[in-house]
C-alpha cells in the first residue's frame, strides 16, 4: 500500500494536535507551574517542527501533496462546507518555516517576558495565534480561511495591547482591528460573491467553476483584504502602530506570519488571478506605492522597531508586486526567507532595547558592537539579507523578483519605484547599523547592562541567523519553479539589483557624512517631515474621517431620530403644516363684514365661471 | 482644575440604595403577597433628581447661574448650546479639545481618561478620550498636510497613468510571417499582385 498519504496526513494533523494539546492543559484549574511556558508550549512547537519535517522531506522527495476532508460540518442539498485541509507546497514549506521562527521567538520569550506576572496567559496567546495561522495557511476552503483569518486578528489585537495599561497601546490595538475590519469587508464579499456564484468555498471548486466568468469585483474583494491584512497603502498606518506590543508579539505576528497573510491568500488565489489584468495591474500598482512610500518613511524614523516594521511594510509591497507580475511562487518563496531575517532583526532590536532598559532611540544607542558582538553580528546579517547581498537568504528572492520585473511587460513607474525602494532598503538599513552597532555608546547605561549571558538570549538569534543565510539556498536548491524564469538577459538588467543596492549604501554615507555637519538640531525640511511624519496619512484619517463619523453618529443617535419623528413628521410637524391654515383661517374669521362679503364675491365668481366652463 | 467646594457639599444621591431601601421595605410591609409586594415597593432606581439632570435652556439670568453651578462651573465660563431646537437643553458648550491636550504629568482622578471628578463632561467625550480623535496642534498646518499627501498621492496616479501608456519592456523583434506577410490567408486578392515582403537583410 502506498504509505506516502497517509504518512503525510497523519504527521500534518499530529503537529496540529501537538500545538493544541498546551492549550488544552490551560482549561484545568490546576495552577500550572512555573515552567509550562518553556517545558509545555516551546517544547511542543520544538516537537511539532520536527514532526513538520517529515511531509517536508516526502514532499521535496516524492512532490507528493495531499487534500484532506475531515468533516462534513454544514451540509445542504447545493452547499457544502467541511472541515478539510489542503497540504500542497505552499502549506507544507511555510508550516516548518513558521513553527521554526515560533519556536525561536518563544525561547527568547523566556527571556524578555520573565518578569512578566502573566507570562503564561502570553505564551498560551502566541500559541493560539501559531494555531489560527497553521489553519489559515492549511485551509482548503475559504470558511476555514477565514477562520484562521479573524483568529490571527483577534490574537494580534490581544497582544498588541499586552501592556493595556497604557492608552497608545490600546488605540494602537483598536487601530489594528479597525483597519483589518475594513479588509475584512472585502474577503466577506469574495466569500459572498463566490458563494452566490459559484456554489462553494471550497477551492478546488472555485478554480473550475470560475473559468468563463469575469472575476473583477471578486479579485477586487480579496485584494483590499490583502491591503488590510497586509498593511499595504491605505491601509497601513496599522503596523507601525503594532510596535506598542512587546517585540516578540512584533516578532512573530508583524514580520513573519500574520502581515504576509493577506499576501498568503493572493498567493491561494493566484489560479483566478492568473486571467484577469485589472487585477494584476491593482496589485503591481499598489504593492509599488507601498514599497516606496513605507521605504521613504523608514529613512527618518529614530524608534529601532519602527524602523524595522516599515522594512517589513516595504517588503510586503514587494510581495505584492510580485503577485502583480502574476508570480505567486516568488511571492512565497519571499514569505519564507523574509520570516527569518525579519524575526532575527526583531529579536536583535528586542536584546539592545531591553539592555538598555527599553530605550528605543536609535540616537541614544551606538557601540553595541563592543557590548553584544553576536547579536550585533546577527543585526549585520539580517540587514545583508535584507538587502539582498548575494547568496543570503534574501538574495534568492528578492533578486528572482527585480529580474522578473525588469524582464516583464509592465508599468514603468511600478519597476522605478520599487528599484527607488530597493535602494531605500540598503540605505536605512545601513543607517540602522551605523546608529546602533558602530560608533561609541550614546548612554552611559548600555556599558553597565549589555551583556549576552543568558544563552535564552543568543540561542535564537543565532539559530535565526543559520536560516537568514540558508534558507533562500535551500529552498531554490530543492523546489521546482511553476513558472520558466527568465534566463537571459543584458548585464545591466541582470545586476540592477545588486546596483541600485550599491547605490543607496553610497547614498547612505554620503548622507551620514554630511549629517555629521550639520547645525542644526532638528531639521523643518518639508521632506524631512513628509517622511518622519509618515506621510501625514495617521494626522489626516485618524482625525477626520472619525471625527466626522463620530460626530454623525452622535447627532443621528441623539438628536435626528427625536428631530424627525416628533418635529419633522410627527406630531410638531402636524401642528407646524396646520398652523399656516389655521392663521389664515382665523384672520378670514375676524366677525369684519367686509371680508365675509369679499369671500362671498369670490365664491360667487369661481361658481359662475365653473359653471359656464 | 480640582473639584470645587460646592460640589463636595453636594453629594449626589446613589438611587440604587435607595430604590433596594424601597424594595426592602415594602416586602416586610407589602400589602399583597408574592409579585404584588414586589412590585408595589419598586420604583425606578436609575436617573437622578430634577437638580442634577440636564434641564430646558436657560433663559434668565437667574436659571444660568443655577445651571452653571449644577455643572460644577464659573457663571463666566458657562456657556449653554443654541437653542435652535436641537434638544441640548442648558448642557454647558465646553471647548472641542480631546483629551490628548491636557496634562500627562499631572494627577487626575481618572489618570486614563485625564479627568477629574466632577469635572463637566464635553457633550462628545465618549469621541475626545485618548483613543479616539486628537485635537492637539500639529506640527505641520492642516492645509499644507493635505497638500502634501494628496498632492503625493495625485502625482503617483498620474505616473501609474503615464506608466501604462508607456510601458516598460524588453526589446523585441515584431512577429514576421511568410508568404508576404500571409498575404492570401489575411484575405488578400489572389488576381494581385502582392507587395514584396523581405524580413530579412543581407
Amino acid at each position: 500500500m502506498y504509505a506516502t498519504p497517509h504518512i503525510l496526513t497523519s504527521c500534518l494533523i499530529i503537529v496540529l494536535i501537538i500545538l493544541v494539546f498546551p492549550l488544552l492543559t490551560t482549561l484545568s484549574p490546576h495552577q500550572r507551574n512555573s515552567d509550562w511556558p518553556l517545558s509545555q508550549v516551546k517544547t511542543s512547537v520544538k516537537i511539532a517542527f520536527f514532526t513538520s519535517m517529515v511531509p517536508l522531506c516526502l514532499f521535496l522527495d516524492e512532490g507528493a501533496e495531499v487534500i484532506v476532508t475531515s468533516w462534513t460540518w454544514m451540509n445542504t442539498l447545493t452547499f457544502d462546507v467541511n472541515i478539510s485541509f489542503k497540504f500542497d507546497m505552499y502549506s507544507i514549506i511555510f508550516t516548518p518555516v513558521a513553527l521554526y521562527v515560533t519556536w525561536s521567538i518563544l525561547e527568547f520569550t523566556s527571556w524578555y517576558m520573565h518578569t512578566d506576572p502573566l507570562v503564561n496567559r502570553f505564551f498560551k496567546y502566541l500559541l493560539t495565534f501559531l494555531i489560527a495561522m497553521i489553519i489559515l495557511v492549511t485551509a482548503n476552503n475559504l470558511f476555514q480561511l477565514f477562520i484562521g483569518w479573524e483568529g490571527v486578528g483577534i490574537m494580534s489585537f490581544l497582544l498588541i495591547s499586552w501592556w493595556y495599561g497604557r492608552a497608545d497601546a490600546n488605540t494602537a490595538a483598536l487601530q489594528a482591528v479597525i483597519y483589518n475590519r475594513v479588509g475584512d469587508i472585502g474577503l466577506i464579499f469574495a466569500m459572498a460573491w463566490m458563494a452566490m456564484n459559484l456554489n462553494s468555498w471550497e477551492m478546488q471548486q472555485v478554480f473550475l467553476t470560475s473559468e468563463d466568468l469575469d472575476l473583477t469585483f471578486p479579485l477586487i474583494g480579496l485584494i483590499i483584504a490583502a491591503t488590510g491584512k497586509s498593511a499595504q497603502f491605505g491601509l497601513h498606518p496599522w503596523l507601525p502602530a503594532a510596535m506598542e506590543g512587546p517585540t516578540p508579539v512584533s516578532a512573530l505576528l508583524h514580520s513573519s506570519t500574520m502581515v504576509v497573510a493577506g499576501i498568503f491568500l493572493l498567493i491561494r488565489m493566484s489560479p483566478l488571478m492568473e486571467k484577469n489584468p485589472l487585477a494584476l495591474t491593482i496589485c503591481l500598482c499598489l504593492g509599488a506605492l507601498t514599497t516606496v512610500f513605507t521605504a521613504t518613511c523608514a529613512l527618518t524614523q529614530n524608534d529601532i522597531k519602527k524602523i524595522v516594521a516599515f522594512s517589513t511594510s516595504s517588503q510586503l509591497g514587494l510581495m505584492m508586486v510580485a503577485i502583480g507580475l502574476n508570480q505567486p511562487q516568488l511571492a512565497f518563496l519571499h514569505i519564507c526567507t523574509h520570516a527569518f531575517f525579519k524575526a532575527m532583526l526583531f529579536l536583535c532590536s528586542g536584546s539592545i532595547i531591553h539592555h538598555l532598559w527599553d530605550q528605543q532611540d536609535i540616537r541614544m544607542m551606538g557601540g553595541a558592537r563592543f557590548l553584544c558582538p553576536t547579536t550585533t553580528t546577527c543585526l549585520g546579517i539580517g540587514s545583508l539579507a535584507l538587502t539582498g547581498t548575494p547568496f543570503l537568504a534574501g538574495f534568492f528572492s528578492k533578486d528572482a523578483i527585480l529580474e522578473a520585473l525588469s524582464n516583464s511587460h509592465l508599468n514603468a513607474w511600478a519597476l522605478i519605484l520599487t528599484l527607488i525602494a530597493t535602494m531605500f532598503t540598503a540605505v536605512y538599513s545601513l543607517r540602522l547599523i551605523i546608529f546602533v552597532a558602530l560608533g561609541n555608546p550614546r548612554t552611559p547605561r548600555s556599558i553597565f547592562q549589555m551583556n549576552e549571558v543568558d544563552p535564552a538570549i543568543t540561542n535564537p538569534i543565532k539559530r535565526l541567523a543559520w536560516g537568514s543565510i540558508l534558507a533562500g539556498l535551500l529552498i531554490t536548491s530543492n523546489i521546482i519553479p511553476l513558472k520558466t524564469p527568465e534566463m537571459t538577459m543584458p548585464d545591466e538588467v541582470k545586476t540592477a539589483a545588486l546596483m541600485v543596492t550599491l547605490l543607496g549604501f553610497l547614498l547612505a554615507l554620503d548622507l551620514g557624512n554630511l549629517t555629521g555637519h550639520q547645525l542644526k538640531s532638528t531639521t523643518q525640511r518639508p521632506v524631512h517631515l513628509f517622511s518622519n511624519l509618515l506621510g501625514f496619512f495617521p494626522p489626516i484619517m485618524h482625525r477626520l474621517s472619525p471625527k466626522l463619523s463620530l460626530s454623525f453618529g452622535q447627532m443621528v443617535a441623539s438628536q435626528m431620530t427625536d428631530q424627525t419623528w416628533l418635529e419633522k413628521t410627527g406630531p410638531k410637524a402636524v401642528t407646524s403644516i396646520n398652523m399656516s391654515l389655521v392663521t389664515t383661517t382665523s384672520n378670514a374669521q375676524q366677525g369684519l363684514i367686509k371680508t365675509y362679503l369679499a369671500l362671498f364675491l369670490v365664491t360667487i365668481t369661481l361658481a359662475t365661471l365653473l359653471i359656464s366652463l | 482644575m480640582r473639584t470645587s467646594q460646592s460640589v463636595r457639599q453636594r453629594q449626589p444621591v446613589n438611587m440604587a440604595v435607595v430604590g433596594f431601601r424601597r424594595w426592602a421595605k415594602a416586602l416586610s410591609k407589602g400589602k399583597g403577597s408574592g409579585i404584588s409586594a414586589l412590585l408595589s415597593g419598586c420604583r425606578a432606581a436609575s436617573g437622578g433628581s430634577k437638580d442634577v439632570i440636564p434641564g430646558p435652556y436657560p433663559k434668565t439670568p437667574e436659571e444660568r447661574a443655577a445651571a452653571a453651578k449644577k455643572y460644577n462651573m464659573r457663571v463666566e465660563d458657562y456657556e449653554p448650546y443654541p437653542d435652535n431646537g436641537e434638544g441640548y437643553g442648558d448642557y454647558p458648550k465646553l471647548p472641542d479639545r480631546s483629551q490628548h491636550e491636557r496634562d500627562p504629568w499631572y494627577k487626575w482622578d481618572h489618570p486614563d481618561l485625564r479627568r477629574n471628578w466632577g469635572e463637566p463632561m464635553h457633550w462628545d467625550f465618549d469621541m475626545y478620550i485618548r483613543n479616539r480623535v486628537d485635537t492637539s496642534p500639529t506640527i505641520v498646518p492642516w492645509p499644507k498636510m493635505c497638500k502634501y499627501l494628496f498632492g503625493y498621492i495625485g502625482f503617483m496616479l498620474l505616473m501609474f497613468y503615464l506608466g501604462e501608456k508607456f510601458p516598460s519592456y524588453q526589446p523585441v523583434a515584431p512577429k514576421q510571417y511568410p508568404y508576404n506577410n500571409l498575404y492570401l490567408e489575411r484575405g488578400g486578392d489572389p488576381e494581385k499582385q502582392p507587395e514584396e515582403v523581405t524580413n530579412y537583410e543581407i
